[in-house]
């Protein structure tokens, strides 16, 4: 009996999930479906392409240098996602367990810098590069993003840090284990799930990013894909399968991460799992 | 915080020593923070109230002036995009939390297949924001968007859903929806995974049932991780540009026009750079309170209470 | 740095503000021009930042630096590509400019921007550089668009008109001639549908966009309406011309016409409801000869004929078509400007306009290049051109942005059906007086 109840929330489960993939990939299948679409097919509703050809992917990396985007991009927001993950964690941890004066200042300011409309701040952040010397470069960019995503990147993993229990940290202390390895060795493991949030929110806004790296990396050697695909097209023209060619592309790289952090994430999920 | 049974002297101490190492954690990560935010916001503030001339040789500033506040306040324009934003935020984020808290809860009962299907829900947030609202713009085009072509095979016709300012905006949030959903689904999945599961087990021992147990028990303990999801949403959906920037330019007229695409406008095609920091600002300002209030009624301090 | 902009890094919070503050507000100094140099023996690299123009399967842009190469082998030219959305890419040249980049010298640039460049000191005067018969080798009325308060900050790279393409097919089913008047197209469309060879009247871009903006000012100044008065101190929207023209084009969509859609339609979805066989008429610009006479991409290709636009009934014809295009600035940070003035005098000249027109499909902007018979056999549509009928948006005002905006929002609405024409012309004069006397968005 229990087994058949089993059984039958499974199955619900299972078909709910299919529900939500169905919504999830519908546009991203059309998306896909459409970048194989030649110019003169791009405006038919064909589910499946009626002339399938790769002329668009063909496109977004000849005549523009696609190529150079992706890995710019991929050394951009890889570089970005280590700082903010390694510095974040531990001011995460500080801000949620540690008796520091005026944390309630800071955890506000922190907020208030990450919800200042970005558009208004790229000027001033291009003199500030400009004068560091650090336009058209990584490194610029890095900074930039690690400074923009800092402070939303505390506050998940301060906010995941506050929900495990301290009382593990304190059996960590009896043990005479110090602050750092309490950290990497006690939280971390525990926390997993909340830095792969953390860590995804980074890597996400420094590989969508555009108005900044549109303004401070104006050099093709340094333009990151976001610049890449909005330089794709005339004055009148769209041109929709190129630009899906170049993002379908673009996002084989997060599906690829995923699935290889899986692992990492899936271990701690699996706990989840099977108290369920 | 930390209260091991310890004789009160070493216990002060060992506070201080305490306090010592976060601010020892924390600051390289606010060093850098303050170090390259510091300036840009400070200045895009005193630019606010500014008369400010954008040129060649730099942003001139010719003297304190309020007159950049006041243009906002007096412009029917500003308080309709405030309007529409405000709206449109309230609405998502509902929306939002309650169907990525569901998609969560799912994906937490799921047993195989749960690293793919993060795979493929975190797929719609990895796009290019521009991208996706060019992909909806795709989808809605008014002569040969698959919509239309997809409604027109149960007889509706000529929908025109960018054309009404109803459709529009609701067309932009379901394109909002299915790009932004799936994260906050990965971070309440996160938060879920991450509870005592000890707790949970008490309560089934002590007969409570599925629901039960999510509402009294799960979902309290949940509360900081639904605090951040939720604050990302509104941080998000507040500065929502690039979906009314691609679908709409804001049109008809101006009521799908958000307060993020009205200083745009005002920064880079009109470059007064003065009252386009006001908005700016204001804007800065308005989902400061909208936050701190949330956080408020969520009963979730800011900061944990300095023992 | 001015001694305003000191006194307000006083004012700044912090000191570690104020430090940085001082150090981003002065920038390079490197602004006063030099000295006009003698051309043809300037030699260096310069950077091209330009966005795609002419057909998307040549890039014409390529064509041109290497002929420019050839004639000038001191100069190489560097191609910069510029993002394709002219807000986008207008956004990034302020930013730069204003932050005293040089990382280019000479950038493609709307032709609606020479005011407001000017007043921001984002583009460099040109006066000193070329003498008067330069000027005089334009089409008319190209030059005056490219000054402002006496002064000439970019030169004209290629110009754009607009035009009415028709079906030549159907008209010669239903033995209809080609409009000449508003209203003939009108009753011509209807007769059209009614007789179920087509779907739709008449395509337009009507979205709220600088497009629509273009499209208003030539319905506006076939009904004898301006936005601006001529010395650009106050709106003239508000009048019973500019009601006349707006009504007539809200009639379009009631009547059936123009699809209700067309409210969201830029260039691209116009052209392609006409591409794809559905609409009989199309208001639209040079590009859309060769593109919807494509085999393969058009379903029309070949049945497509093109005129001037029509104008009211009781004006005289043809209608107006505004001035469209884009020029070329030099950044006034530049550090070899006789290197830049010696491409924007090739770029301008008889070889490199006929390379734009031939193979770029782009109006030349020289007028003996545009008269050339064998530049008109080309294209189609450049002997239309030649007799069009032209008319500038009012970009003659350093607040054009602001200008334009309240005209496309009020008309959009219009068209859209959620305000009465009067109501949004007269919403469209208040904001227009506003923004030309800097007291509003």
């Amino acid at each position: 009996m229990a087994r058949r109840r089993t059984r039958k929330r499974n199955l619900g489960t299972n078909f709910a999930a299919l529900c939500i993939a169905a919504f999830v990939a519908l546009p991203l299948y059309w998306m896909v479906a459409s970048s194989f679409k030649g110019q003169a097919d791009i405006t038919s509703a064909a589910a499946v392409p009626p002339h399938p050809t790769t002329a668009n992917y063909g496109n977004a990396f000849s005549n523009y240098s696609f190529g150079q985007y992706l890995e710019n991009s991929a050394i951009v927001a890889v570089a970005t996602t280590a700082i903010v993950l390694s510095l974040g964690t531990f001011a995460g941890y500080a801000l949620a367990r540690l008796p520091m004066r005026g944390k309630t200042t800071i955890m506000t300011v922190l907020l208030m810098i990450s919800l200042f409309p970005t558009i208004a701040v790229v000027a001033p952040l291009y003199l500030l590069l400009r004068d560091i010397g650090w336009l058209n470069s990584y490194q610029g960019l890095v900074l930039a993003y690690t400074a923009l995503m800092l402070p939303f990147a505390i506050w998940i993993l301060r906010n995941f840090f506050l929900t495990i229990p301290t009382a593990m940290e304190e059996s960590a202390r009896v043990d005479g284990a110090g602050p750092v390895r309490t950290v990497l060795q006690v939280i971390l493991p525990q926390a997993l799930p909340g830095v792969f949030t953390a860590g995804v929110f980074t890597f996400v806004a420094a590989w969508t990013e555009f108005i900044i790296a549109l303004t401070l990396n104006n050099e093709d050697r340094y333009r990151t894909i976001a610049v890449g695909i909005a330089l794709f097209g005339g004055q009148f023209t769209t041109p929709y399968g190129t630009i899906f060619a170049a993002s379908a592309v673009a996002m084989l790289p997060i599906a690829l991460l995923v699935l290889v952090f899986r692992r990492a994430v899936v271990s701690g999920l699996t706990a989840g799992a099977v108290k369920g | 915080m930390s209260s091991t049974v310890l004789p009160p002297r070493r216990r002060s101490g060992m506070r201080r020593r305490s306090a010592r190492l976060g601010w020892a954690f924390a600051s390289p990560a606010l060093l850098v923070v303050a170090a390259v935010m510091i300036f840009p916001i400070v200045f895009s503030v005193i630019m606010s109230a500014n008369h400010v001339q954008v040129s060649g040789n730099g942003f001139q500033l010719s003297g304190f002036t309020g007159s950049n506040y006041s243009i906002l306040l007096h412009a029917p324009r500003f308080w309709h995009d405030l309007e529409f934003t405000v709206l449109y935020t309230v609405f998502t984020v509902a929306v939002e939390m309650v169907l990525g808290t569901l998609i969560a809860l799912v994906l937490e009962r799921l047993t195989t297949g749960r690293g793919w299907m993060m795979a493929l829900l975190l797929m719609p947030w990895a796009l290019i924001t521009v991208v996706s609202a060019e992909l909806w713009a795709y989808v809605y085009n008014g002569v040969y968007g698959v919509l239309d072509a997809f409604l027109g095979d149960f007889g509706v016709h000529d929908l025109n859903v960018l054309g009404t300012p109803m459709q529009a905006s609701i067309a932009m949030a379901v394109a909002d929806v299915w790009k932004t959903t799936p994260f906050v689904a990965i971070m309440v999945l996160a938060g879920l995974v991450m509870l005592p599961s000890e707790v949970v087990e008490a309560a089934r021992v002590d007969g409570a049932n599925g629901w039960t147990v999510f509402w009294r028990i799960r979902l309290p303990l949940l509360r900081p991780a639904l605090a951040v999801a939720v604050l990302f949403r509104i941080l998000q959906a507040f500065g929502l540009f690039d979906l009314p920037y691609v679908l709409t330019n804001g049109g008809p007229g101006t009521s799908t026009e958000s307060l993020a695409v009205l200083g745009y406008k005002v920064l880079f095609n009109d470059l007064e750079f003065g009252p386009g920091a006001a908005i700016a600002a204001t804007t800065a300002l308005i989902v400061l309170v909208f936050c701190l209030l949330f956080l408020k009624v969520f009963r979730t301090q800011v900061g944990e209470q300095e023992d | 740095m001015t001694k305003t902009s000191r006194r307000a890094a006083a004012a700044a919070a912090s000191a570690a503000a104020v430090l940085a503050f001082t150090a981003a507000c002065s920038s390079s100094s490197s602004t006063t021009p030099a000295a006009p140099a003698a051309t043809g023996s300037a030699t260096g690299t310069i950077t091209w930042f330009a966005n795609q123009f002419g057909p998307t399967t040549t890039d014409v842009r390529k064509t041109l630096i290497a002929a420019f190469e050839k004639a000038y082998p001191g100069i190489t030219v560097k191609l910069e590509q510029a993002p394709s959305d002219t807000d986008t890419y207008r956004s990034t040249l302020v930013t730069q400019i204003s932050g005293g980049s040089s990382s280019f010298d000479v950038y493609n640039g709307d032709v609606t921007w020479p005011a407001q460049f000017a007043k921001a000191s984002l583009a460099l005067p040109l006066n000193s550089y070329f003498d008067q018969s330069y000027w005089n080798t334009f089409s008319n009325g190209l030059v005056s668009s490219l000054s402002y308060k006496g002064q000439t900050y970019a030169v004209p790279l290629f110009t754009d008109n607009a035009f009415l393409f028709y079906r030549k097919d159907l008209l010669a089913k239903a033995h209809l001639p080609v409009p000449t008047t508003w209203e003939q197209l009108q009753s011509e469309a209807e007769t059209l549908q009614k007789d179920n060879l087509v779907k739709y009247g008449f395509a337009a871009q009507f979205d709220s966009y600088e497009g629509l903006t273009c499209d208003w000012t030539e319905f506006a100044a076939d009904a004898g309406a301006t936005s601006v008065n001529s010395d650009g101190t106050s709106s003239s929207i508000d009048t019973a011309a500019a009601q006349k023209a707006l009504t007539f084009m809200r009639g379009l969509i009631t009547s059936g016409v123009t699809p209700s859609a067309a409210t969201t339609f830029q260039e691209q979805q116009s052209e392609s409801l006409f591409t794809s066989g559905q609409v009989a008429f199309l208001r639209n610009w040079t590009y859309a000869y060769a593109d919807s006479n494509t085999q393969g991409t058009s379903k029309v290709a070949g049945d497509v004929g093109v005129t001037n636009l029509p104008t009211f009934a009781g004006q005289t014809g043809p209608g107006y078509s505004v001035t469209g295009g884009w020029n070329l600035y030099v950044n006034p940070h530049s550090k070899n400007l006789a290197a830049d003035v010696d491409f924007l005098k090739w770029m301008t000249g008889t070889q490199a306009q006929t390379i734009m027109a031939e193979q770029g499909g782009e109006i030349p902007t020289v007028a003996s290049v545009l008269a050339d018979p064998q530049v008109q056999a080309s294209n189609p549509a450049y002997p239309v051109a030649a007799k069009n009928k032209l008319n500038a948006r009012p970009s003659y005002v350093a607040q054009y942005s602001q200008v334009s905006q309240a005209i496309y929002t009020n008309i959009n609405a219009a068209l859209s059906g959620s305000v009465s024409p009067s109501a949004a012309l007269s919403s469209a004069n208040s904001q227009i007086n506003s923004a030309l006397s800097n007291s509003g968005l």
